[in-house]
């Protein structure tokens, strides 16, 4: 009986499933949300020992109102939202400075002098394209990916899945449909002026290095991203 | 029990004062310490506590630390300089707030 009233490791397990069942999907989500819990039936225990683990759960989830955990989670999510582009800036800010803003500068010429061609809104759809397919294949293997760790009830943190399940493909397309739109009003780069040729040079600069950012730099370096955000990774 | 809605506004001054007091503290700490020190004429509800609790370590004025205690995982808040010059003007603004709620509801004991 009196073992009854102590959360238990049992106990802590079945309220990581409950959250989980409760459409908490994230790691770190769960765990403040299963401390909370755990606190609070110990705390109906000490009034109402008569209860079985299971009432006090659900007295305690009542709490949390109608909307349950939702709350808790979409204000999470806008907070991680925050904190990813604070991250990915921080990364872009990089291409803009010594040393790597000599490449940056490279790619930025190659564009002025590929826009200024009369072949070159042929030559920029092809690499779009060819990075759109990329880009596809690649959404498919992270979509995968992320499907097994959740299936298997792995530790799945918010700040991970964004960094993993980039939405690049987005970018590429939103990248794409400036020239659409281009063609559409049959607009020709090589006719425009050199500061609209340089302005798009800029803006193409600036999408392929978030491009590379979000796809390459960030998911490289996740493990270390996670340790800084996460306090509670190092006891993983 | 009183009526929760006019307490809404002031949760994350309540949130910054407390952690103010008390260097860390973990969310079902704050709910329990203002039960008591509110004598359970306010209850902060869970639903509303911890995004105020994202939304500050989001803006930069709360940092976290998490410790194992027992079998389980448990995530303290703890006032970062910019929130620790946060809270004395959120309670400078509450003062305010009182004082003129205080003229308005109560006007005959305005001294001007």
């Amino acid at each position: 009986m009196k073992e009854k009233h102590q959360i238990t490791d049992k106990y802590i397990a079945e309220l990581y499933k409950f959250t989980r069942e409760h459409f908490v999907e994230h790691y770190d989500v769960q765990t403040e949300l299963v401390d909370h819990l755990a606190n609070d039936i110990e705390q109906i225990w000490v009034a109402q020992p008569q209860l079985s683990f299971n009432e006090a759960k659900i007295i305690s989830f009542k709490k949390f109102g109608i909307f349950g955990f939702m709350d808790v989670v979409e204000q999470k999510q806008k907070v991680m939202n925050k904190r990813y582009w604070k991250i990915l800036w921080r990364f872009v800010k990089e291409w803009f400075s010594v040393p790597k803003i000599i490449l940056t500068a490279s790619v930025f010429t190659v564009f002025i002098l590929l826009f200024q061609l009369r072949v070159s809104s042929i030559i920029v759809l092809i690499a779009i394209v060819t990075l759109l397919t990329f880009e596809f294949i690649n959404e498919m293997i992270i979509k995968y990916k992320l499907r097994i760790i959740k299936k298997r009830k792995q530790k799945l943190f918010l700040l991970e899945e964004m960094i993993h399940n980039t939405k690049s493909g987005l970018l590429l397309v939103s990248v794409f449909n400036i020239f659409n739109f281009m063609n559409v009003f049959k607009i020709d780069f090589s006719s425009l002026s050199i500061y609209w040729v340089g302005l798009s040079s800029f803006v193409v600069t600036l999408f392929l290095v978030i491009y590379y950012v979000v796809t390459f730099v960030m998911p490289s370096k996740a493990e270390e991203l996670l340790a800084e955000v996460y306090p509670e990774y190092k006891f993983l | 029990m009183g009526n929760q809605k006019l307490y809404k506004g002031s949760l994350q001054t309540i949130i910054l004062k407390l952690l103010a007091q008390n260097d860390k503290m973990y969310g079902y700490e704050i709910t329990q310490k203002v039960k008591e020190l509110t004598k359970g004429e306010l209850k902060i509800t869970e639903g509303a506590l911890y995004p105020a609790l994202h939304k500050l370590e989001a803006e930069g004025m709360l940092d976290v630390e998490v410790a194992k205690v027992g079998n389980r995982l448990r995530k303290y808040y703890k006032l970062t300089e910019h929130g620790t010059k946060e809270t004395v003007n959120k309670l400078a603004e509450m003062q305010e707030f009182l004082k003129t709620m205080q003229q308005l509801v109560n006007p005959k004991f305005s001294l001007e």
